[in-house]
């Protein structure tokens, strides 16, 4: 391993961020470079500071009021039945974000229907074979999946593969 | 996920509403920490926070016993905080457009963050970080989160976890060295 490798890897080394083979290589190397190794007891140390003044640092606390009103509003109302109460009881249904879910999945169905229908005209004259979606090359290897979040307008798209194994997000 | 976190919820659950104090109390500093230094603002922080715990109480019934109760707190307000910032620059948007376009004069929302609060130079060091480059150092650095916890909590990959934290601490090291120097004394 060269030095400007090992200085990339470094920020993930200080904190024993590395998986445990290239962290055999990045000791290696360390143990025979005074460089590298002066480097790294730096950004150790740099860090480990930072992490003792954040510590350190007064952050906002909750007066006993203030963190009482806030049990009451939590439990209050709609807690003693749970989940159940709220589902029928009137005008709080379920979570914004339960609702824009739903919303998602059944978007996704209609996606996933659509995709999956194939290019044929219908299942009645040209039913696809099951494997076809294995198929390298097709338009369905990739399926999306739009979620808007009712009370931001927010948008962020799923990808899966064709397999349904997750791919990534965009916003 | 312990066993009287175990029992709390299970009270809770069956109606015993009491039971949500003092299952929450141990992580009320520790959240309400989490989402200052996600939003960098401690009016915002307490708002996320509250709503945070309130999200959770509505939520419980979804809680997966085998995780860790801390962490899923801890996502749910992750996930506040960011939908919180992502509002607000929203907003900022709509008031910059409009002001180009010469009909709003009042000052932007947000603008007197700066003005209201004395940056603590943790929180300048913070600010210099992209939004999950900041998610990813408080949860593994600052709250001292695992990897994978700070994936799961952040609902992204391991790898990405990596990628965000290597940029963070390479930036914060550059933030110590700039504005910090008594930080790298003492060696
Ligand atoms: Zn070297």
């Amino acid at each position: 391993m060269t030095c400007r490798k090992l200085r990339k890897l470094m920020p993930l080394l200080a904190g024993d961020d590395l998986g445990p083979r290239r962290t055999r290589a990045v000791r290696a190397h360390v143990s025979a470079c005074p460089a590298c190794l002066r480097e790294l007891e730096e950004l150790r140390e740099a860090l480990s500071r930072f992490k003792a003044a954040a510590k350190d640092e007064s952050v906002p606390d909750w007066s006993e009021g203030e963190w009482k009103a806030l049990m009451v509003r939590a439990a209050g109302g709609t807690a003693r039945d749970g989940e159940k109460k709220r589902a029928w009881g009137g005008h709080v249904l379920l979570p914004r974000w339960a609702a824009a879910s739903a919303l998602g999945a059944l978007i996704g169905l209609v996606v996933l229907s659509v995709l999956f229908r194939g290019p044929g005209p219908g299942p009645a004259e040209r039913p696809d074979p099951p494997l076809a979606l294995a198929d390298a090359g097709r338009a369905q290897d990739v399926v999306s999946m739009t979620m808007v979040s009712q009370e931001t307008g927010l948008q962020i798209v799923w990808f899966f593969d064709k397999n349904f194994d997750y791919k990534g997000e965009q916003e | 996920m312990n066993e009287t976190e175990q029992e709390l919820i299970t009270m809770v659950l069956s109606g015993r509403a009491e039971a949500f104090e003092p299952l929450v109390t141990p992580y009320r500093g520790p959240i309400l920490a989490l989402a200052y230094r996600l939003t960098r603002d401690r009016e915002d922080a307490r708002e996320v926070a509250q709503e945070a715990f309130l999200k959770a109480f509505r939520s419980l019934g979804r809680f997966d016993l085998s995780r860790s109760f801390r962490n899923w707190l801890f996502q749910i307000a992750a996930n506040e905080a960011r939908d919180r910032l992502r509002r607000a620059k929203r907003e900022r948007a709509a008031f910059e457009a409009a002001a180009r376009e010469g009909i709003a004069a009042a000052p932007a929302p947000e603008a007197g963050r700066e003005r209201r609060e004395t940056r603590s130079g943790i929180m300048r060091a913070l600010d210099a970080l992209g939004r999950r480059e900041r998610e990813v150092f408080v949860l593994r650095d600052l709250q001292e989160l695992d990897i994978r916890e700070t994936a799961r909590v952040l609902g992204c990959s391991s790898i990405s976890v990596r990628v965000n934290l290597s940029s963070a601490r390479r930036k914060i090291r550059e933030a110590i060295r700039r504005d910090f120097p008594h930080l790298e004394e003492g060696r």
